[in-house]
């Protein structure tokens, strides 16, 4: 059945999409502006719903969200990439999906559509930081291409083995001035049910109407009502850099009871310890709350003194199905090891 | 059940540098564990100590979770390297989970250390018995010598005392303890073990038949009962040493006293010859006999210890940051003062105000009588000024309102003239000399001839002088003259004889007194 998507509906969808996140994926605001003039209501369509040959795409923006907010993404970039792979597959894709639920690119395929069948799917469930984190390239689908624009052009990956599609993006984008979009196509919809998180969207939005919903009830309340744990919440004391890999940063909440929180994060929140225990980690989402203002925040946004709330959402089942798909996405993916969930006992 | 506790490690001399940085204080632990990586370590802590070698992680989460890991095992306290690092979270964690965490520089020695406090109680001892044969290994010069080396070797504090406080102490402060805690050393007891939190000392009785209730002590602040055992066994190993030193000591005293109270009698026997066998004696004594000396003679007024006597008038006069030496002579101490070059009179003023102190000193624990001679230069002036000495300890002695101290200076020589017209065969017989002075006039009053006797000591005074004599008098040069000669009649001596003139003065000073 599809999901039809009213433009009154673009709030709970970014709220549903930044919840996602994980503390990660950028800030959806500029997106939600771009969305709002697209051609509403748009509807989403099941991936199992078409033609299962149908080919696709998979679109993305990437690069650092926080030269995202300085260098307004828009959707040229993306329409650029989109036509180099059709370009190269010889197809033209009728169907479209976007790469990642979580944070802004949650938005993306109602602003690249065009025409297009927007897929209830993506190929992450959440937001991940890397491109051989796509579902797509972890499960090894035959016949991927990955377009990557590049300063003045595009750079195309043709049958890319994930490590080399995530060192020919990064540079890439790294040319293109730190962003950029990113185009994943030479697969069908029937690929989407198999190899990607299906039901994406639907699950974004919900999460996001249930929030807007209950956004002024009590923190505990709140996370009942968007089907979550609340872990944790407290001031942060302090923010200690990992020694080694500095983008790994840990967070010393003192919660109401005495409790030692420790919320550890590198792109995207990686997992939760509390009086020594670890409580959660990834795949499992970790969103965060401003306490007060209620706002989903991103890792950029914390800093001490910051009164948040850590809320637990479950981890995209694609992910825990296989033990060769979780290796990817937990903790140690992110080169921090010791908080794989019953190694600290 | 005794174990190990943080005071009992910081009393060691090897604790690997142990400190506590979080958590509760004050746990003890039943052993210590120790491991290279925590996740070698033992699965059920039950309670003990947990040493790990590898240096905390530097991220704090896994600081958290290592903290946790270890008090789940049940571990009470973890002792690793860098804790001192720990963060606030930490920190506060480590109290939440009731983990006393210390920082280790040396986590070997440490267990080490745990391992011999513990459970190798012997090895403490036999440890401490080893450290005590070195230190009778090395000489010692005196008693205080001696327990010092004690203190040394066995890093704890070594106390000599008696009933009625500390005599002697060494590497540590016993006394401060004893003020406040009396019950720390029990006396009725052979050995005497008392532990308390703050200091523990054990004590064994010397057995010193010259020095009764005396005890040795081992002490040391906040060591646990293998520790104090050890102690105590080392107490009675070095027992039997203090009280031959003890006895070695009054021996050596004895034979220093009579050799050195033997030479001054030779070197005063001399008088004013030479004896070279004498003067090489005095050299090695470290007796010389050059600069100006100041003789000061102590004497018991009833029977007393004339070496208790000497050691207190060495010891008080040592103190006194001039060269003094001092020997036993007869019933009583002869010492001296010698200065180079001579001491400004008001320097020497200030000596024998010292004196006086010391003769103060000494008169609360003796009853004695003291001597103070005069400054004298050399050889002879030495024996000169040992002599008035002991003639002004003689006086002192029949001197109560003085304190019994005497100083022979210029005012002090009459005195001591008049001490000797004080006895029984001269009072009596000046007297009956100067009796014609007072009987003769007929009609004489007694302020007659009063007036006689007064004109003839101030004559005698003024070295016969009349015009002195008169003014002195307040009266005619004449009436002086005329007196003189009525003097000489009734008398009939020969005043131009200086002993007949010496004879007079005396029996006028002794009879006017």
């Amino acid at each position: 059945m599809s999901l039809r998507v009213e433009r009154r509906d673009v709030d709970a969808l970014a709220h549903g999409c930044a919840l996602l996140g994980s503390g990660g994926g950028g800030a959806t605001t500029q997106l939600e502006l771009l969305a709002l003039g697209a051609p509403w209501p748009i509807e989403v369509v099941p991936a199992d719903a078409v033609d299962p040959a149908t080919p696709c795409l998979a679109v993305a923006l990437a690069g650092s969200t926080m030269v995202m907010t300085e260098r307004l993404p828009g959707p040229e970039l993306l329409t650029a990439a989109v036509a180099a792979v059709q370009r190269w597959t010889g197809t033209t894709a009728p169907a479209l999906c976007t790469l990642e639920i979580g944070g802004l690119n949650g938005l993306t395929g109602f602003v690249v559509a065009q025409g297009r069948t927007l897929l209830d799917a993506d190929c992450m469930g959440r937001a991940l930081p890397g491109i051989d984190q796509v579902s797509l390239l972890v499960d090894g689908v035959p016949g991927l291409v990955v377009a990557t624009t590049t300063g003045d052009g595009v750079g195309l990956v043709d049958r890319p083995r994930p490590m080399d599609a995530e060192a020919m993006v990064r540079a890439a984008l790294r040319l293109s001035g730190g962003t950029g979009a990113v185009v994943v196509g030479g697969f069908t919809a029937g690929d989407l049910v198999e190899h990607a998180v299906t039901g994406s969207t639907t699950r974004a939005l919900t999460l996001g109407r249930a929030f807007v919903a209950a956004r002024e009830a009590s923190i505990g309340n709140l996370a009942a009502a968007i089907g979550g744990r609340l872990l944790a919440q407290g001031r942060i004391q302090a923010v200690l850099t990992d020694p080694v890999d500095p983008q790994v940063q840990s967070f010393h909440l003192l919660g109401p009871g005495g409790a030692v929180h420790r919320l550890i994060t590198r792109t995207e929140t990686l997992a939760l310890m509390t009086d020594g225990v670890l409580i959660s980690a990834a795949p499992t989402i970790l969103a965060v709350l401003d306490v007060r203002t209620r706002a989903v925040l991103q890792i950029t946004d914390l800093s001490p003194a910051h009164h948040i709330a850590v809320i637990e959402l479950a981890a995209p089942t694609w992910w825990t199905d296989r033990p060769e798909r979780l290796r990817r996405v937990t903790p140690a993916a992110y080169g921090v090891t010791d908080l794989e969930p019953g190694a600290s006992g | 059940m005794s174990g190990i506790d943080l005071p009992a490690l910081a009393a060691e001399p090897a604790d690997g540098g142990l400190r506590q940085v979080a958590g509760p204080v004050g746990g003890a632990w039943p052993t210590a564990l120790l491991a290279l990586t925590e996740d070698l370590l033992d699965t059920d802590g039950a309670g003990r100590l947990a040493i790990v070698a590898t240096p905390l992680p530097g991220e704090p989460w896994r600081v958290d979770a290592m903290l946790r890991r270890v008090r789940d095992r049940g571990y009470t306290a973890l002792a690793v390297p860098d804790a001192d690092r720990l963060d606030t979270g930490t920190r506060r964690l480590a109290d939440r989970l009731h983990l006393a965490v210390l920082t280790v520089a040396r986590p070997v020695e440490l267990a080490e250390t745990c391992w011999r406090l513990a459970l190798a109680r012997d090895a403490i001892v036999l440890d401490l018995v080893r450290r005590l044969t070195a230190a009778f290994r090395y000489s010692a010069q005196d008693l205080g010598d001696l327990l010092g080396h004690l203190a040394a070797v066995t890093g704890s504090g070594v106390a000599l005392l008696d009933a009625a406080g500390v005599i002697d102490e060494h590497g540590g402060e016993l006394a401060g303890w004893l003020t406040d805690r009396p019950d720390l050393v029990q006396h009725d007891r052979w050995t005497s073990i008392v532990h308390t939190p703050e200091v523990s000392v054990a004590t064994v009785q010397v057995d010193s038949p010259s020095r009764p209730g005396l005890r040795l002590a081992f002490f040391a602040p906040g060591i646990g009962d293998s520790q104090l055992d050890a102690l105590a066994v080392a107490a009675e190993i070095a027992m039997p040493a203090v009280a031959a030193r003890i006895l070695i000591d009054e021996v050596a005293t004895v034979t220093d006293a009579s050799v050195t109270s033997d030479l001054l009698r030779d070197f005063l026997d001399l008088g004013e010859g030479h004896d070279q066998e004498v003067e090489r004696r005095m050299t090695e004594r470290g007796w010389r006999t050059t600069g100006y000396h100041l003789g000061y003679r102590v004497i018991g007024r009833t029977r007393l210890d004339t070496f208790a006597l000497l050691r207190a008038v060495g010891t008080a006069l040592s103190g006194l940051g001039v060269e003094s030496h001092a020997a036993v002579q007869g019933r009583g101490i002869t010492a001296w003062l010698r200065f180079v070059p001579a001491p400004s009179p008001r320097d020497l003023e200030r000596h024998v105000h010292q004196l006086r102190a010391v003769h103060d000193s000494l008169r609360r624990s003796f009853n004695v009588a003291g001597g103070v001679g005069s400054l004298q230069a050399d050889r002879a002036g030495l024996a000169a000024t040992l002599g008035e000495a002991a003639d002004a300890a003689r006086i002192a002695a029949e001197r109560s309102g003085n304190n019994w101290f005497v100083r022979v200076d210029g005012l002090g020589l009459e005195q001591l003239l008049l001490a000797r017209t004080e006895n029984d065969t001269f009072l009596p017989a000046a007297r009956s000399l100067l009796a014609p002075l007072r009987g003769a006039d007929a009609a004489g009053s007694r302020g007659e001839a009063d007036v006689l006797l007064v004109t003839l000591t101030s004559y005698l005074d003024h070295e016969s002088g009349i015009a002195a004599t008169a003014q002195a008098l307040g009266v005619h040069r004449n009436t002086v003259t005329g007196r003189v000669q009525r003097i000489q009649e009734i008398l009939g001596v020969d005043m131009h004889d200086p002993g007949v003139r010496l004879a007079l003065h005396l029996a006028c000073r002794a009879v006017l007194r």
